[in-house]
């Protein structure tokens, strides 16, 4: 359902582009955003209601993980000049929630990139996923944390 | 102006590359190091080649460096988990200030099989004191 | 101050004291693995490199060779790492 609505708003903003007759980014994207407008506003199924979510979801998430990637390299800027007493370095299992290749793979990409945390190995049954972190404070936060920010956004967009 | 926005976007991805390879001369063991690498060197790498996409701004050299960039970030976080991955089969020390290692013994010895449940192999890097 | 002094008196400099930081790195490493990723990360300041040599002399044909660095940067980790795990196999 969402692929039809995505491949229908894509015809109209092509229309909307040979209509007016410049073919620019711009004028795609604006082309793009009326034909999105015009779709939300004559649908009116709960099941084709959900691209319309999605697609908003989609941006935001992919500008809180720019923050996020952000944030680790000012981090890691500090921590070039710590001493090495402040380092608190651990190799956590971390159980997941997501199943499919796509959806571990996208997923550990995203933990590698935010700050203090990279990707060890995913455990052959596809359960568990090992985190080597820089600073652990308290394990079973860590955990939660991890679960909060990056795989409920992340499982509520692929579903 | 648009050469002030280049000098700034240039200066800022060079300090984050100083600062990544201040970081892998600084740290105890080859996790963190990899772990710092990863990370500073992205943006590093994203800052200076968007300064050039500004120099150009041309529609070709764009989509070029677009490119480029999301290879970067696609291919050095899985560059550093293989790494990982192959420096504690060959069991390379880790440090002593290690808090936590789930991983110890976790890998099977010959199939190289990662278990989730406990597992007991010989597969665990020694705590190296010296540094 | 024109950009082209800019870099050639205060990026390309930053950029080389890095290099030398990383070379002593890879001179240093106990182990191996220490050292392929030293490699990794001289040829991604490499990549900057280029790309700042682009921009000053204003022919961008020199990105193309920075694409290529990316990829042997990472065909060449993952070489290696692949080296390192069958080694340990016998």
């Amino acid at each position: 359902m969402t692929k039809s609505l995505f491949l229908s708003n894509l015809i109209l903003a092509i229309i909307w582009v040979m209509a007016t007759g410049t073919l620019t980014e711009e004028n795609f994207l604006f082309g793009f955003f009326i034909s999105f407008t015009i779709l939300w506003v004559i649908t009116f199924k709960k099941e084709e209601r959900k691209y319309f979510t999605v697609i908003p979801k989609l941006l935001a998430y992919i500008a809180f993980i720019f923050w996020e990637i952000i944030k680790a390299n000012f981090q890691s800027l500090k921590e070039s000049f710590y001493p090495k007493s402040k380092l608190e370095p651990a190799i956590v299992k971390v159980p997941l929630d997501a199943k499919t290749d796509v959806e571990i793979s996208i997923l550990s990409n995203i933990i590698s990139l935010t700050p203090g945390t990279l990707i060890m190995d995913v455990s052959d049954d596809k359960k568990v996923v090992y985190v080597h972190v820089m600073h652990l404070l308290d394990k079973e936060n860590f955990i939660k944390e991890i679960k909060l920010k990056f795989e409920k956004p992340l499982l509520e967009l692929m579903r | 102006m648009k050469d002030i926005l280049i000098m700034i976007l240039a200066s800022f991805g060079a300090i984050f590359i100083l600062s990544s390879s201040i970081g892998l001369l600084r740290k105890p063991d080859v996790y963190l190091r990899i772990s710092v690498t990863a990370k500073a060197s992205t943006l590093g790498i994203g800052l200076m080649l968007t300064s050039a996409a500004l120099y150009f701004n041309d529609y070709s050299v764009t989509t070029r460096i677009v490119a480029i960039i999301l290879f970067v970030f696609l291919t050095i976080s899985i560059g550093g988990h293989l790494l990982a991955r192959a420096a504690y089969f060959t069991k390379t020390p880790i440090w002593k200030g290690t808090k936590v290692d789930d991983l110890a013994g976790q890998y099977d010895e010959v199939t190289h099989e990662l278990y989730s449940e406990k597992h007991n192999s010989s597969i665990k890097p020694e705590k190296d004191t010296s540094i | 101050m024109s950009l082209y002094d800019y870099f050639n008196w205060i990026i390309i400099p930053i950029l080389g004291l890095s290099v030398i930081l990383v070379f002593i790195r890879f001179l240093k490493g106990p182990s191996l693995p220490d050292r392929v990723i030293a490699l990794d990360m001289l040829i991604l300041i490499s990549v900057c490199i280029i790309a700042i040599y682009s921009i000053q002399t204003n022919q961008s044909t020199f990105l193309d060779v920075a694409m290529l660095f990316a990829l042997i940067a990472f065909l060449s980790t993952s070489a290696y790492a692949f080296y390192l795990e069958q080694r340990q196999r016998k």
